[in-house]
Parts: structure tokens; C-alpha cells; sequence
């Protein structure tokens, strides 16, 4: 498989030591790791939403670190996605308007914008949450909101989709859901790099990467996700997480 | 989705919007309202100056006139462009009246003239020079409102009447702080009336285009020409004419500025704070790779809108509280030339003050790049330092205190009788000015020896004027008009040194000290003596001081009785009374005394004389400073009001924990009364003495320009110190009172919740 992402030494403040690793087009991977392993530094750094000490970054042809912050604003806008713990969204726009939030800022044109609205639409469809267009932020649930953060996070198609513990304000039935759109778009081909602590969400990517005082540990490959495997997934998971000290 | 945004943001912050509304409004119309009315009056002033052709250089002389010798120097002098003596016949206003109103107790000097032949015309209200029928006469505009008149009223001199056919404006004595007024009549009746009063003389020159005035000053003096009297040229005539109105733009000129300053503050806390709240959506934008650009411009456009609203509700609000501002102005010197471009200047600068905000709005917004997208989305960092936020409040509230007590102690000090003695007159209660005798000597002594033995009296002093040549240490030499006599006993207020106590030391008013280039410590010759033949006397320059009395002109010095000397030119005699509360009928008892005496002499009473010099002005300030202490007040309460509001909003999540924990609504609002009381009493007291101090030498620039050099606040305790004070925290704690309400409205379950 082609090799979308490539990381090359990458050091930030004592916090990433040397972290190497690479992520193929389509793989749904899982970083995981105590708190205050480096986790989430590590997936703002490779995402260029944080300046890294040194080392490479590598998204295709393009290399993050030596990028200016406009440039690596330009490459976060229409090259990747991102979804967040807390449900980040703009408390004066609707639900519509903050899934729409990164094509008005890609292209201001008036026909792109009515493209978008109706992919935007479509993709809330898709998520189920078509009816909740015209609420406010306040007025639905985490996982809901969740659920419409992705929607945004897809609206310009990005490469690859960066998650910061995305079910780790949501509750069960909401993780699921939330789980289950993850998948889903993994599945249309998007690849996804998400930080996790829940070894049930880990079981479900097709790698996970385990990280200790900023260094990679351990790399478990799961393969390709089906339904039915899933309980041998979560304790091969598990029995992994043990093993490294988990 | 921008205007949904924005118009979102306004609904969810209405507080917010309507404060920084309101600041932006206040700060337009204060600096619409100053440059339409400083250009308004500018431009009339100029109007009126060219229309009616003033002079350029203006000697006031009495006395016998050698006219030849003028036309002489008149046509050797290659900058003159035209000469002409014109004649004021000064009446006793004793014998005035204009309807039913006495002038005795007028402090200026009335007298007729008829309409000059080439230059510095009398105009209508229409701009118009006046042709005059015999039997009439037109009266200074000045006097209309003062005394009520109108067309067809009459005017006595004595048991001569004059019918009033319509009012002047004259653009050398349109002021009243112009000492002299002039009436027009018909030439006939000029002459038919010459018997009346005393002439002086107008000496005046129209010069050509670019010719320096105080060069052609000193060619004049030099030449030995008439100048008995005092020397005025046209940049004074234009100071005067925009003094007493100006002072009162100035005041507000000088409240716009910091009225803009504050409001800079206040909105850059307000955006700071929204920043602060907004800081994780904005760390989101960042991370979803929404550039630094876009993320400005949604702020910026919210804040470029409010500027417009601003702006116009300024414009609004600045258009109908000129109109009465304007229109005593118009009425004094006529109609602006180009309304359109007072109105463009004004917008323009209604334009750089929204200007100068969005440029403060745009360069807070730079706190938004150095914050990184993660330290934005998880809190780290902040926009606003949380130290300095209580300080921010004692900030803006020692600024407004500042604000309200300037104009006000600049009002208190120009109504004080004491200010006289930084315009170059003495400490006394009671003036006598003699003047146009060949007696003058035996007169003044009369007077004096009169004043002497009389028992209302505490102490008289007198002062003889004449004119002397005086040699500097380079060797050029120059006329000096030299009061003589005791200075120490009424003195005026010295900006530098102090009185002459010997003949070897003099004074220099101020003006004279900065164009002969002198300062305490100097030394000048002074030839004594007729002519100046006689003898020389070198003196130290032993004090400085203001005065805006016969041109700005003058010194004091107190030599030995010179037999040989010339006869004064004027004298004065300074008089207090052992009861303060008898100056207005010794004053009358004296006008009506000297009535028979064949001479010019004015008794007055000097706080009439302050009353009447800068009466207007002190209306004018006292305007302003109502205008301030209003537009200030609501300053603060906005400030106070959005603080509290702002604070309680930053620390809501603490708020709900202390009620979670048990504290009721009440204890937590008093937490937050003692800490913004405890700030704005700081403040307070520290804007008390901004007031006094700075504030007085900030005022002291500004009535610099008024020739008041030196100056020192005279204060009125119970405003500064109880009623300006009681102002500010009545409306702090009202303001604070309303905000802290939204305390009631705190859940405490709120603390719980992860999500707001």
C-alpha cells in the first residue's frame, strides 16, 4: 500500500524523542499510551498544528515541518481533517453553518458554496443527524456534536483525518455512534490517525502504536476491521496493552 | 455566514455591543463636534478678517499726531501697501445708554467712528460694509444679546440720542476680550458729537503679501513715530477674536482626545475578553486550518460595523449640540464661508478617530497569531492578564475624575477675581486708569491723595506708564512701554523671578521676553530722560510675567522720580478697601467723582472687569465642562457596568461553585462591590490629583495661549473634593449595582456541567 504519511525524527521540548513511524493511504491507526506519553503532541505536531524541534513530516510530496504557519494553516484547511475530545464549534453559527465553517474559508465562490451545502447535507444524512441543521450548538448532544464535528472534518475531503480522544467526552451509546462514523468513512477510503486511551476503540483500527515517554514502544497490527472478529481483536488488543506495561 | 455570525454575536452580547457602541459614538461626535466648531469658527474669523480687511499692524495713539512724518515712512517703507489713520472718539460710559440700559458700569472702552476709506471696514450682519444715514448709528453685535436690543432702539450720549439702525461686526473688537468697542455713525454726526469725548488715533497699515509684521513693529518703533498707546497686529487680533470661543472648543478638543483614549482602552479590554472567552473556537479555526487572516477579519468586520454605527450615531448626536454652539458664533462673526468643507472635516475627523480604534482593534487581534492552535484549544496561555484587570478600572476611573475636574478647575480659576494677576494686573480690588490729559500728573495726584484720605480705603498704589528706549547687551535697541511704581504691594503673578525692588532690576511681561530673546538674569540698558538723552540705566531682568493688558506688551520697574522724564502715557491706581463688600458703591462714588475731571478715567471694580474680559469664556467652559462631566459620567458607568459584567462572565464558573459550596448571591456580590470599590476609590483619588496636578499644567498650555503664564489652579474645595468625588461613585456603584445583578442569575449546578 502507498505510504501517505512518513514521520522522521521528530523531537518537540523532551516531549517526542526521535519518533519515526509511517502510515499507509486507507489505515485507520491507533495511538495509544499513558497520560502525558506524548500522544497528543505527537498528533499535533505531525498535523502542523504545533511546531515541531526537528525532524521530517512527510503528507505525500510535502513536508509539514518546514512550512510557514500560513502555509501549514492552507495544507491543515484542505489536506486534512481533525476532531477534537471537546466538542469544538462556534457558539453563534448553527449546526449547519459550523459543518460549512472550512469550504467558506477554502473557496469563497457562490457556486462552491451551494456544492458544499448539499455535501454537507448529504454527509449529515449519512450520519444521522440531517434533522439537527438549524440547532444551536447548545441544544443537541455530545454525541451528536461529535457526530456534526466529523461532518466538518470531512467536508473538503481531506487526506487524512486527525482524532484527539474522540470519544473521550461521550458516553457509551454515544461512542458507539461516534465509533461507528469513524468506520464508516475508513471504509470510503479516508485514513484516519487517532489518539485514543480506549483499548475497545484501539481493537477496531487496523494498527496501534504505543507510546512511552515520547518514544514509539510497540506497534500491533490488527488488520483490516470486521464485526465478526471483534472479540479476538479486543483481547489480542488487550493482551498487547499488557505486555507493554499498559 | 459572516453577517450570520456577526449578527449572532450581537444578539448573544448585546452588553458588549451596545458598550462598544457606545464608546465609539461618544468618541466621533466629541471629535466631529470639536473640528466642526474650531473649523466653524476659523472660518469665519478668517471670513470676517478678509471681508472686512483688517489691519495688519494697528498703533493705538492719543495725543498730537504728526501726520506727514506717517505718510512719510508710510512710502518709504517698501512693504506698506496702504496707510490710514482713522479716529475713535472715546465716550464716558457713564453718559452711554443703549435702550434702557446704562453702560456705566461697562468696563470697555465705547466710543463713535465713522466708516474707514480704504480698509478695516465696519460690516453688517450680512457682510456688507455700512453706509450710515444721519441720526442713526450701528452697535456692536457683542451688545445685542447683552443688553437685549433691537432695530430702532435708542442710543444716549449724554442728551444726544441715537437711533439704532443695526448692529456691526467689527473684526478688530468683535471680542470681548477685546478691551475697546466701536459704534459707527455718520460723519455729520461724528462731528456734531466730537464735543462728547476724547479721539485716539487708529494708526494703521495693510501690508504686502508675506511681509514679516514684527520686522515692520520694530521699523515703526524705530522711526520715532506716533505710539503713544498700545501696538496690536493682525495674528493678535486673530488670537483674540478666537480666544473666548476657542478655549471652550480646546476644552473640548482636549476631552475628545481622551474621551478616544479611553474608549481605545476599553474596547481593546472588551475584545481582549471576548478573545479570552472565545479562545478555544478560535484554537479550533486554527487547528481546522482556518488562516490567521480570516480568523482577523471575523473580528474585524464585527468591529468595522460597530465603527460605522458608531460613526453615524456620532454624527448624529455631534449635528444638533453644534447647532447652538454654532450659532453664537455665527452671530459674532458671520456665517463660515464653506459650510460644506466644516462638514467634510468633520467627517474626516469622525473618520481618523474610528480609524485610530480599528487600528487598535487590528493590533490586539495580533494576540490571536502568537497563540498557537493547541494552546488555544486546551487554555494554556492567555490574551488577557488577569492582574491587570482591576487596574484597568482604576485606570479609566482616575481618567474620567481628571477629565471632569480640568475644565471645571480651569472655569473656577478664569472666574476668580485672583486670576486678573496672571493677565498683568494687580492684586487689588479696585482699578482707576487715567489716560488723554496733558494733566495727567496733577490729576493722578488729586485722585490719589483723595483715595489716600479717604477711611473706606486700606491702601492705594500708583503705576505711571511711559514709553522708553531700551539698549540690549548686543547693542540694538527697541521702545518698551515701563510701568512704574511700587509692584510689590498688588502684585501681578510672576511666572519666573519676581518684582523689581530697586531701580536697577526689571520685569518683562512675557511676550516681550520671548521676542527680545531675555530671560531672568539678563541685563538691559534703559535710556532715562526726555527723548532718552538724559541717562542710562542698566538693569537686571529680575522677574517675568503674563499680560494680556495693552498688546502683551510691557514692563515693570520701579525707578526714582525722574524730573526730566516724559509725561506718562497712562496711569493706574490700584486701590483695596478695608471692607471687601463696599466695592460696588466705592466704585460708583468714584466714577461719579472723576466725572469732573477733564480727562479719560475709568473706575473699576475688577471682578466686573473679570466678568466682563472673560465672562463669555467662562460661560463657554462651563458649558463645556457640563458637556464633560456628562459625556464622562456615562463613560464610566458603560466602563463600570461592562467591567463588572465582563469579570462576572470570565469568572462564572467560580461563581457557581461558591453557591454550590453555600454562599448566597448577596455575599458574592459584596466580594465584588469591596474589590471594584476598592479600585475605584484608588482611582478616584488618583484622577483627584491627575486634575490638579498635570491637569493644571495641561490647563496651563491651554491658557498659555490666553497669555496666562505661571498659572496656578484656584480651586473650588467642596466640587473638587466632595461633589466631583460623590459624582463618580455614585455613578460607579449604580453601574456596579445593575452589573452585579447577573450574579442572581448564576445556577449552582453550572459549575458542574462540562459543557456551557
Amino acid at each position: 500500500m502507498k505510504v501517505l504519511m512518513k514521520v522522521n525524527n521528530l523531537c518537540k521540548n523532551n516531549i517526542l524523542k526521535d519518533v519515526s513511524f509511517s502510515v499507509d493511504e486507507g489505515e485507520m491507526i491507533a495511538i495509544m499510551g499513558p497520560s502525558g506519553s506524548g500522544k497528543s503532541t505527537l498528533l499535533y505536531n505531525v498535523s502542523g498544528m504545533d511546531q515541531a524541534d526537528s525532524g521530517e513530516v512527510w503528507l505525500g510530496d510535502t513536508e509539514i515541518v518546514q512550512l510557514s504557519e500560513d502555509d501549514k494553516a492552507r495544507l491543515r484547511l484542505t489536506g486534512m481533517g481533525f476532531v477534537f475530545q471537546q466538542m469544538n464549534m462556534l457558539s453563534n453559527l448553527n449546526i449547519l453553518d459550523n459543518i460549512l465553517l472550512p469550504s467558506v474559508h477554502a473557496d469563497k465562490s457562490r457556486a462552491f458554496h451551494a456544492k458544499q451545502k448539499e455535501k454537507a447535507l448529504q454527509l449529515m444524512e449519512q450520519f444521522g443527524i440531517r434533522y439537527l441543521a438549524d440547532r444551536r450548538i447548545t441544544e443537541v448532544s455530545g454525541g451528536q456534536l461529535q457526530r456534526a464535528c466529523i461532518c466538518r472534518s470531512m467536508m473538503l475531503s481531506p487526506r487524512i483525518l486527525f482524532a484527539d480522544e474522540p470519544t473521550g467526552a461521550l458516553n457509551q451509546t454515544a461512542s458507539e455512534e461516534v465509533l461507528r462514523a469513524f468506520l464508516r468513512i475508513n471504509a470510503a477510503g479516508t485514513t484516519i490517525l487517532m489518539v485514543t486511551h480506549d483499548s475497545r476503540v484501539a481493537a477496531k483500527c487496523q494498527r496501534i502504536l504505543y507510546i512511552l515517554d515520547g518514544e514509539i514502544r510497540g506497534e500491533l497490527t490488527l488488520g483490516a476491521y470486521s464485526e465478526a472478529e471483534i472479540t479476538n481483536r479486543q483481547q489480542k488488543t488487550a493482551d498487547w496493552l499488557k505486555m507493554m506495561g499498559w | 455566514m459572516q453577517v450570520r455570525l456577526i449578527k449572532n454575536d450581537f444578539k448573544n452580547n448585546k452588553l458588549v455591543t451596545a458598550a462598544v457602541i457606545c464608546f465609539m459614538s461618544v468618541s466621533a461626535a466629541l471629535m466631529g463636534l470639536s473640528v466642526m466648531l474650531f473649523g466653524s469658527l476659523l472660518n469665519s474669523i478668517d471670513r470676517l478678517m478678509e471681508t472686512a480687511e483688517t489691519p495688519d499692524f494697528l498703533q493705538m495713539h492719543s495725543g498730537e499726531i504728526d501726520i506727514s512724518a506717517l505718510n512719510e515712512f508710510s512710502a518709504s517703507y517698501p512693504g506698506v501697501k496702504k496707510m490710514q489713520i482713522s479716529t475713535f472718539l472715546n465716550l464716558e460710559n457713564g453718559d452711554l445708554s443703549l435702550g434702557e440700559h446704562s453702560l456705566a458700569d461697562n468696563t470697555q472702552d465705547n466710543g463713535l467712528c465713522i466708516q474707514s476709506s480704504s480698509f478695516d471696514y465696519l460690516l453688517d450682519l450680512d457682510g456688507n460694509r455700512i453706509r450710515v444715514s444721519q441720526g442713526s448709528v450701528f452697535v456692536p453685535i457683542c451688545y445685542r444679546d447683552e443688553y437685549d436690543l433691537k432695530t430702532g432702539d435708542p442710543m444716549r450720549i449724554g442728551t444726544q440720542e441715537l437711533t439704532i439702525a443695526g448692529f456691526l461686526r467689527d473684526s478688530q473688537m468683535n471680542s470681548m476680550m477685546a478691551s475697546s468697542k466701536r459704534f459707527l455713525v455718520n460723519e455729520q454726526d461724528y462731528v456734531r458729537l466730537k464735543f462728547l469725548g476724547d479721539e485716539e488715533y487708529l494708526i494703521e497699515f495693510k501690508l504686502q503679501e508675506g511681509e514679516d509684521v514684527n520686522a515692520f513693529s520694530t521699523a515703526y518703533g524705530d522711526a520715532g513715530l506716533p505710539g503713544n498707546g498700545p501696538t496690536i497686529t493682525y495674528p493678535l487680533i486673530r488670537l483674540m477674536n478666537a480666544l473666548s470661543d476657542g478655549m471652550m472648543i480646546l476644552v473640548i478638543l482636549l476631552v475628545s482626545v481622551v474621551i478616544l483614549v479611553i474608549s481605545i482602552l476599553c474596547i481593546r479590554y472588551i475584545l481582549l475578553t471576548s478573545l479570552e472567552k472565545d479562545k478555544r473556537e478560535i484554537g479550533m479555526m486554527k487547528a481546522i486550518g482556518i488562516s490567521r487572516t480570516d480568523i482577523h477579519s471575523l473580528y474585524f468586520s464585527k468591529f468595522l460595523i460597530l465603527s460605522v454605527i458608531g460613526a453615524l450615531i456620532g454624527v448624529l448626536c455631534a449635528l444638533p449640540v453644534s447647532i447652538p454652539m454654532r450659532r453664537q458664533m455665527c452671530n459674532l462673526y458671520g456665517m463660515p464661508e464653506n459650510m460644506g468643507l466644516i462638514f467634510l472635516l468633520s467627517a474626516a475627523g469622525i473618520l481618523a478617530v474610528e480609524g485610530l480604534i480599528l487600528f487598535s482593534v487590528h493590533r490586539t487581534l495580533k494576540a490571536t497569531d502568537k497563540l498557537t492552535a493547541v494552546e488555544a484549544l486546551y487554555g494554556i496561555g492567555r490574551f488577557e492578564n488577569k492582574k491587570n484587570r482591576y487596574l484597568f478600572i482604576a485606570v479609566i476611573t482616575a481618567a474620567v475624575t481628571a477629565l471632569i475636574l480640568i475644565p471645571q478647575n480651569i472655569a473656577s480659576t478664569l472666574a476668580s477675581p485672583r486670576f486678573v494677576t496672571y493677565m498683568g494686573i494687580g492684586s487689588s480690588q479696585i482699578r482707576i486708569d487715567i489716560r488723554q490729559t496733558d494733566r495727567i500728573e496733577e490729576i493722578t495726584g488729586t485722585i490719589l491723595s483723595d483715595i489716600k484720605k479717604d477711611e473706606q480705603t486700606n491702601g492705594a498704589v500708583l503705576m505711571e506708564t511711559r514709553s522708553y528706549r531700551v539698549m540690549l547687551e548686543d547693542g540694538s535697541e527697541y521702545s518698551l512701554l515701563i510701568e512704574n511704581g511700587d509692584h510689590s504691594q498688588y502684585p501681578v503673578s510672576y511666572s519666573e523671578g519676581s518684582w523689581p525692588e530697586g531701580e536697577d532690576e526689571i520685569a518683562l511681561s512675557m511676550l516681550n521676553a520671548s521676542e527680545l530673546g531675555l530671560g531672568v538674569g539678563d541685563y538691559v540698558t534703559i535710556r532715562m530722560g526726555q527723548n532718552g538723552t538724559d541717562k542710562t540705566v542698566r538693569c537686571r531682568i529680575c522677574g517675568i510675567y503674563s499680560d494680556i493688558t495693552n498688546g502683551g506688551k510691557t514692563a515693570k520697574a520701579r525707578f526714582e522720580d525722574d524730573e526730566n522724564s516724559e509725561r506718562p502715557m497712562w496711569s493706574v491706581i490700584y486701590v483695596t478697601l478695608k471692607d471687601p463688600n463696599e466695592a460696588a458703591s466705592w466704585t460708583e462714588r468714584y466714577q461719579d467723582l472723576v466725572k469732573s475731571y477733564d480727562a479719560s478715567i475709568r473706575v473699576t471694580d475688577i471682578a466686573n472687569y473679570v466678568n466682563a474680559i472673560y465672562g463669555q469664556t467662562i460661560t463657554r467652559i462651563q458649558k463645556a465642562a457640563v458637556l464633560t462631566m456628562f459625556s464622562s459620567a456615562l463613560v464610566l458607568a458603560v466602563v463600570v457596568l461592562l467591567f463588572i459584567r465582563l469579570t462576572i462572565w470570565q469568572e462564572r464558573n467560580d461563581c457557581s461553585l461558591k453557591k454550590a459550596l453555600g454562599f448566597i448571591s448577596a455575599d458574592i456580590r459584596i466580594s465584588y462591590l469591596k474589590r471594584s470599590a476598592m479600585y475605584i476609590l484608588t482611582g478616584m483619588a488618583a484622577g483627584v490629583f491627575l486634575g490638579l496636578i498635570p491637569g493644571q499644567n495641561l490647563a496651563g498650555m491651554l491658557l498659555g495661549s490666553l497669555g496666562a503664564s505661571g498659572f496656578h489652579f484656584i480651586i473650588d474645595p467642596l466640587r473638587t473634593f466632595i461633589l466631583v468625588p460623590l459624582l463618580i461613585i455614585t455613578v460607579a456603584a449604580s453601574a456596579a449595582w445593575i452589573s452585579l445583578k447577573e450574579i442572581d442569575r448564576i445556577k449552582a449546578y453550572e459549575c458542574c456541567t462540562g459543557r456551557e
